[in-house]
């Protein structure tokens, strides 16, 4: 106990130069530099404050709770998104062995002002996925009682904890190329209503989700980035899962569905990933052919006529994928 | 100037308000929710513990509104108005399941009905919880179903001032933070929800947004404070960044202890220990740092490794991870450092039990903004979100019937009226030099801290109360460096700033007026509570560098006081 909490007098403190790159419609783009003394409990939003209020009290901002979870303070630190609240100076001196800190606003989002971005397309996907719970009319007519159990509110609860700050949607790669694909957060908080037992608006959110859930990359920028781990890829996954539910699939959804089949069978059958059966099984002999054609006309036609041998433990992985022996 | 017409304007997008908003907007008017943030950053987002209920079929047998209304009464030391208390026990049940039905993911039991734990100064478990982010959790949920009702959100715009039609509030002059451009927002009533003022302190849990701008605002509109000396320090802030670490820890059976491993609180409480009321905890905190068994640096220890791993990951996540992040301490292994730092604002403007204040027609107040009085002296943990809530939702029914007698806007021209405030407020942008609001900033939150703190007597506020007033007449020479026309937040900072000059030379004088101890207010000159002199109301008005003082009655139904012995 002695040892471990150490007396503030004899707290360490360092001087760190915080770069900032700020911006603004006068001036446009320009990079600052501050220096200040900080200890190892100060976090990235107290060394803002800091400065905004001891040195330079036009540096722009937004910050809240300081406790993660508002998530007002989402910007780049040293190029990682994350919630300057929850980082501490010292940790990022620790990691990058350097005293300078680099300030960043958040990819993706237009730059209003120094760290402060427009968060209106961040908003406007969260809407998209009707952010709310529809109860049964008996329930809201109080005629009835919704039971929950601690599984479901457990599970639920997870992917409830998103605090719209935005940096899973400011490093997905997906949404910047991709204007149907809604986004990590917007997933999240679909999935976590789609799969709430008390909703009734099932259908209608499967519309919503199922199409957009098969157009994320898997690139796993969200879970990495998440200073709530909600785990946003996870959502999707299991939002995937609910495609087979769906009357009506989209081109997109139905290939997503071809291709997950194909490489099932695929490790089923040799235990390995046959690229080349894989994408015919996906897309079909015409897509295949069309392909091909751009594959040759690029030179790269020999990784698609590699021959795959079953891999010789084939039993072992068919017991592993629930197959009888 | 741009003009805009609602039936009611709301200033803030916090539980309280959002509560609010959806009582008059579902009533068919048209409201406008006004925030100087994204509703969900609000600091009732931060609220962790829980929120206190009595639930008919779901509580501990033994326990019902009556002992909720007395444990509130007597957690508020006698100060509390008690036909208020009553209404918030009886109305609590119902306001936990009107939120449950809209989809609060509260914590269950294993029959899948909603979860209890103990919070201090209750009698019975009665805390309804989500781990411990209870508060994120109530907002969201009701951020979600007012976004889906007809409401107009301006989020990120600041409210500078009230606008009045001779005694009546006719509307508010704010601004976008985006563009700068004032807009005038002509309303038959306006509710303040702002929250309330955590930053006027050195230590503190709250928000960086906590900044008392309603208290200021409906100040220099005219109307009175209740209570403004009560302020409430919590016991476990974060050592040293003040988090706050949820009185849930306690109430799943944390200990505290001093630097000589002793569970100091059987001292002070030994019925209650731990669980003592919120006053009681801190000072005996205090006491102990001060007599040299705290720990160097100056805190305590806050034990719960004997919970157990899992128990505390899965109960108590936000006070693992905060003692992890920010203090570096792994609380499955070892206490984690804590000291009482400034947490709620028991004073507010002064209103009814439906939220009308008095003193100006149209205007309304819920929520940490407001004093209605429910918590007294001393808030108990629990209680506020359930007041956010409950009073919330009260004040937009009040509202409602307000309305339906108040048809038409005000006749008189508003826009000279809001002019001239706004000139007031461009005063900063516009001199050339001057102070700015971080030099005064740091030095009011110090002397708050010191002098206008935990432990208080007449000379520390004696001098608390010339050096806020030296500070105060320096926010007329503050100036604005940053001339741009988009989030120029040190403009808004320095707006910030002049609110909170104006609350706590109030809290300070108030203060200093209170020659006894109650509840949270503490005065080494007078330790004793003076029932015969004091049991009332301080009701405080600014009048220009004035603070005018007059006295409430408290309003007593059943409960008559009695020593607060834990």
């Amino acid at each position: 106990m002695q040892q471990s909490m150490k007396p503030s007098e004899k707290l360490e403190q360092v001087e760190i130069k915080v770069k900032v790159r700020r911006f603004n419609q006068e001036r446009g783009q320009y990079w600052q530099e501050y220096k200040l003394v900080v200890d190892r409990f100060t976090q990235m939003t107290e060394v803002l404050r800091r400065i905004k209020s001891e040195q330079d009290p036009t540096l722009a901002y937004r910050a809240s709770c300081h406790m993660a979870v508002c998530g007002s303070c989402a910007m780049k630190l040293n190029n990682e998104p994350r919630l300057a609240c929850k980082t501490l100076a010292l940790d990022l001196v620790r990691k990058y062995n350097t005293n300078e800190i680099v300030v960043e606003p958040m990819d993706f989002f237009k730059v209003e002002k120094d760290l402060i971005v427009d968060m209106e397309d961040f908003y406007s996907r969260m809407y998209k996925v009707k952010p709310r719970l529809y109860p049964a009319k008996e329930v809201v007519e109080n005629k009835a009682e919704q039971r929950l159990t601690p599984e479901d509110q457990k599970e639920l609860w997870k992917f409830a904890q998103c605090i719209w700050c935005g940096l899973c949607v400011s490093s997905c790669p997906a949404v910047r190329i991709d204007k149907e694909f809604l986004g990590p957060a917007a997933h999240a908080k679909g999935y976590r209503f789609l799969a709430d037992p008390r909703d009734t608006l099932y259908e209608e959110r499967l519309k919503v989700l199922i199409d957009s859930s098969w157009r994320c990359t898997y690139c796993y920028q969200c879970f990495n980035v998440c200073p709530r781990d909600v785990e946003p890829v996870t959502t999707i996954k299991k939002t995937r899962a609910h495609t087979k539910f769906l009357k009506q699939k989209s081109e997109v959804a139905e290939t997503g569905e071809k291709h997950v089949k194909a490489i099932f069978e695929s490790i089923r059958n040799t235990g390995k990933l046959e690229e080349a059966k894989v994408y015919l099984t996906t897309y079909g002999l015409v897509t295949s052919i069309r392909d091909m054609l751009y594959t040759m006309r690029n030179g790269k036609t020999q990784l698609a006529l590699i021959k795959e041998k079953k891999v010789n433990e084939i039993g072992q992985i068919q017991k592993l994928m629930g197959e009888k022996e | 100037m741009d003009k805009l017409l609602y039936d009611v304007v709301v200033l803030g997008g916090g539980l309280a308000g959002l509560m609010s908003a959806h009582e008059v907007a579902s009533a068919g008017y048209n409201v406008a929710v006004v925030s100087k943030v994204f509703p969900t950053r609000s600091h009732s987002s931060s609220a962790e513990g829980g929120i206190a209920a009595y639930v008919h079929g779901n509580s501990d047998p033994n326990d019902n509104p009556d002992y909720m209304t007395y444990d509130t009464v007597k957690g508020g030391d006698y100060l509390v108005d008690q036909d208020a208390a009553e209404l918030l026990s009886q109305k609590s049940g119902e306001i936990v399941q009107f939120m449950e039905r809209w989809g609060t993911l509260f914590n269950r039991q294993p029959d899948g009905r909603v979860a209890l734990r103990y919070f201090g100064g209750q009698t019975y478990p009665r805390t309804r919880f989500v781990g411990d982010k209870t508060g994120m959790a109530l907002l969201h949920t009701l951020y979600e179903r007012v976004s889906g009702l007809s409401v107009d959100f301006y989020n990120e715009w600041f409210a500078v001032d009230l606008v009045l039609d001779e005694k009546r509030v006719a509307g508010v002059l704010a601004l976008e933070m985006r563009t700068m451009e004032p807009s005038l927002f002509v309303a038959k009533s306006v509710v303040v929800a702002t929250g309330g003022m955590g930053m006027l302190y050195a230590h503190t849990t709250n928000a960086y947004i906590n900044t008392g701008d309603g208290y200021g605002m409906a100040l220099r509109a005219g109307a009175a404070l209740k209570d403004p000396e009560f302020v409430q320090f919590h016991p476990t802030g974060l050592y040293p960044s003040d988090i706050l670490i949820s009185e849930a820890a306690r109430g799943e059976g944390a200990v505290l202890k001093n630097n000589k491993g002793e569970r100091f609180m059987a001292r002070y409480a030994p019925k209650k220990l731990d669980l003592a009321p919120r006053d009681i905890v801190s000072r005996s905190m205090t006491i102990e740092i001060r007599e040299g068994r705290g720990f160097p640096g100056g805190y305590l220890a806050l034990d719960l490794t004997h919970l157990g791993e899992s128990y505390i990951k899965e109960r108590l996540a936000l006070a693992y991870e905060a003692a992890l992040s920010f203090a570096g301490v792994d609380a499955t292994q070892e206490p984690i450092p804590v000291r009482p730092a400034q947490h709620y604002y028991m004073g507010g403007i002064d209103v009814d039990i439906t939220g009308r204040n008095p003193d100006l027609q149209g205007l309304f107040a819920a929520g940490e903004a407001a004093c209605v009085s429910v918590h007294g002296a001393n808030r108990l943990g629990s209680n506020s979100l359930l007041e956010t809530l409950v009073f919330g939702r009260e004040t937009g029914r009040a509202v409602v019937e307000y309305l339906k007698k108040h048809e038409g806007h005000s006749s008189t021209s508003l826009e000279r009226e809001a002019e001239g405030l706004l000139d007031e407020a461009y005063r900063f942008v516009k001199s050339e030099s001057g102070v700015h609001f971080g030099e005064i900033l740091n030095k009011l939150r110090q002397v708050m801290w010191d002098d206008v703190g935990i432990f208080r007597n007449e000379d520390l506020l004696k001098t608390a109360l010339s050096e806020v007033e030296k500070l105060r007449s320096q926010v007329k020479n503050m100036y604005v460096s940053d001339k741009s026309k988009t989030y120029n937040t040190e403009f808004f900072n320095a707006l910030e700033l002049r609110n909170m000059m104006d609350l706590a030379v109030v809290i300070a004088k108030s203060a200093l007026n209170r020659t006894e101890s109650r509840g949270a207010h503490f005065r080494t000159d007078y330790p004793e509570r003076d029932d015969k002199a004091w049991l009332k109301h301080t009701i405080s008005y600014l009048k220009g560098n004035q603070v005018e003082i007059g006295y409430k009655p408290v309003t007593f139904t059943r409960w008559q006081p009695e020593a607060r012995v834990y």
